[in-house]
């Protein structure tokens, strides 16, 4: 651990080394433990301390659901929120050193992925010093590529900005000298709509994009408003690690590098539409098995002008509100208990700024009036922020063809 | 296709915060940001506008700005309508 790097939470102001955050761990856990923090530095007490030991998985508490949290206690783990802590339900002694991260399965439902923190650093190598803003939901993949950089080489500090607070997230890294900043195209999109003069104060020399598809536009304004730094993407999931660079400034990547074997390096395929992965940078299934061969990564793939352009997930159900992830189902689910719904479906909408909104059509139960406002909210008192419904239409009878469907 | 002119922008403005609870202040100078204004209420407003004249509003015709106060959200939506 590299002890003396800095972490610095845009919310407070308040500075810490990871030396002293692995102090104020309260030691490794004899049980797994899973964190559901509001904030990424509310987590990193327990990731300082991995390094003594205990086996850990961090999830934002908006993504933590009754099921989540049962599967969990299930599968050994004691689930913390706040100050309190539920025991696990089938109790099992940690295994140290493991860290776990939760990704959508093919069915929509999260599933575990296990790693390591070595196993999570894919940067090698040298790096220049640089000042990170973290501006990702605290337990994805990619909070732990920007928290294992600074956790794990000379050099790195981190500036942590919490999802709900990405209005403002340029005072903050103007304040404490960001050089780098890592953000999927919506957190992009948002920046350069609605904070174009401050952004040229920012004296980056790295931006990185990631977490959904990165088409040429924003790349295109990212360079054209930091001509200073190196534009990058880079495609990484849990399951098959950091698996596509890409630093030439241009959406996709060559058609050349398709089916390709180069020892230590991925293989990249697309097949039926659908990008697949045979990845070095495995991590484990529940199990603890490692996975192998070819992973379908459930997101679409199309080639085009001599470039593999990757699109979109298949698996609508996992929404991406401005950072956040929502689950469609979770937000369905909620509306359907409502006493005076019948039916309800949830998706996403593409909107400025966050990319995408929630929204959801509605059916009254029978001899019900209830609005589409007082839905709304409704949802407000017991949804994190992001994931209210905002646009509810109601209609007045159950699409006949939705019937036919099992889920979103 | 149907527009929007800016009193109407500025009645669906007031709606989005009236869910909330807010109200919207009559002066286009006031700051985003003290009424409490986010990123999701501007998102909202969009798509309101944009079901209001059946049609999806091109952001990427917007440009760099900066947008801190009601007048520049007005000015904004205004401009991209049919663009």
């Amino acid at each position: 651990m590299i002890g003396d790097n800095l972490v610095i939470d845009a919310g407070t102001g308040a500075r810490a080394t990871w030396r002293e955050l692995a102090q104020r761990s309260a030691g490794p856990r004899k049980s797994p433990t899973a964190y559901a923090v509001e904030r990424s530095i509310e987590a990193l007490p327990a990731v300082a301390g991995l390094a003594d030991g205990g086996e850990l998985l961090v999830i934002s508490s908006g993504r933590l659901d009754e099921s989540l949290a049962e599967e969990l206690r299930a599968a050994g783990f004691d689930v913390a929120v706040g100050d309190d802590l539920r025991a696990a339900t089938s109790p099992r002694p940690a295994d140290d050193g493991r860290v776990w991260l939760l990704t959508s399965g093919s069915t929509g439902r999260p599933k575990r992925v296990g790693h390591t923190l070595e196993t999570l650093s894919t940067v090698t190598g040298e790096l220049a010093p640089r000042t990170w803003l973290c501006p990702y939901s605290p337990g994805t993949y990619a909070w732990w590529q920007v928290v294992t950089l600074g956790l794990g080489v000379p050099g790195q500090d981190l500036v942590l900005v919490d999802p709900a607070d990405l209005d403002d997230w340029v005072s903050p890294a103007l304040e404490h000298g960001v050089t780098a900043v890592s953000g999927t195209p919506t957190f992009w999109r948002r920046t350069l709509m609605r904070h174009g003069a401050d952004l040229q104060k920012l004296q980056l020399k790295q931006i990185t994009l990631g977490g959904e598809p990165v088409d040429q536009a924003v790349l295109s304004q990212l360079s054209e408003a930091f001509p200073d730094a190196r534009v990058s993407w880079i495609y990484a999931s849990s399951e098959v690690g950091a698996s596509i660079v890409v630093h030439d400034g241009r959406a996709g990547f060559p058609v050349d590098w398709l089916d390709r074997d180069v020892p230590g390096r991925p293989r990249l395929a697309v097949v039926d539409g659908e990008l697949v992965i045979t990845s070095p940078h495995h991590g484990t299934d529940a199990s603890g098995a490692e996975l192998a061969g070819a992973v379908r990564t459930g997101d679409a793939a199309r080639i085009e002008d001599g470039r593999v352009l990757v699109t979109g997930r298949l698996d609508r159900d996992e929404l991406n509100v401005g950072g956040s992830k929502v689950s469609a189902g979770a937000v369905r689910d909620l509306l359907q208990s409502h006493p005076e719904v019948a039916w309800a479906a949830v998706r996403g909408r593409k909107a400025p700024l966050v990319g995408t909104m929630v929204v959801a059509d509605v059916v009254a139960g029978p001899g019900t009036d209830v609005s589409a406002d007082d839905l709304t909210r409704w949802a407000a008192e017991r949804l994190p922020e992001y994931a209210v419904p905002r646009r509810i239409k109601m209609l007045a009878e159950i699409p006949a063809k939705e019937t036919l469907k099992s889920d979103v | 296709m149907e527009t929007l002119d800016r009193p109407a922008i500025r009645k669906l403005m007031g709606e989005v915060l009236a869910v909330q609870g807010k109200t919207l202040p009559a002066d286009d100078a006031a700051k985003l940001a003290d009424i409490g204004f986010r990123s999701l209420d501007f998102s909202e407003l969009a798509l309101r506008v944009e079901d209001e004249i059946g049609d999806e509003l091109n952001f990427e015709a917007a440009g760099l700005r900066s947008i801190e106060t009601i007048g520049d959200v007005l000015d904004l939506l205004v401009e991209i309508q049919g663009q």
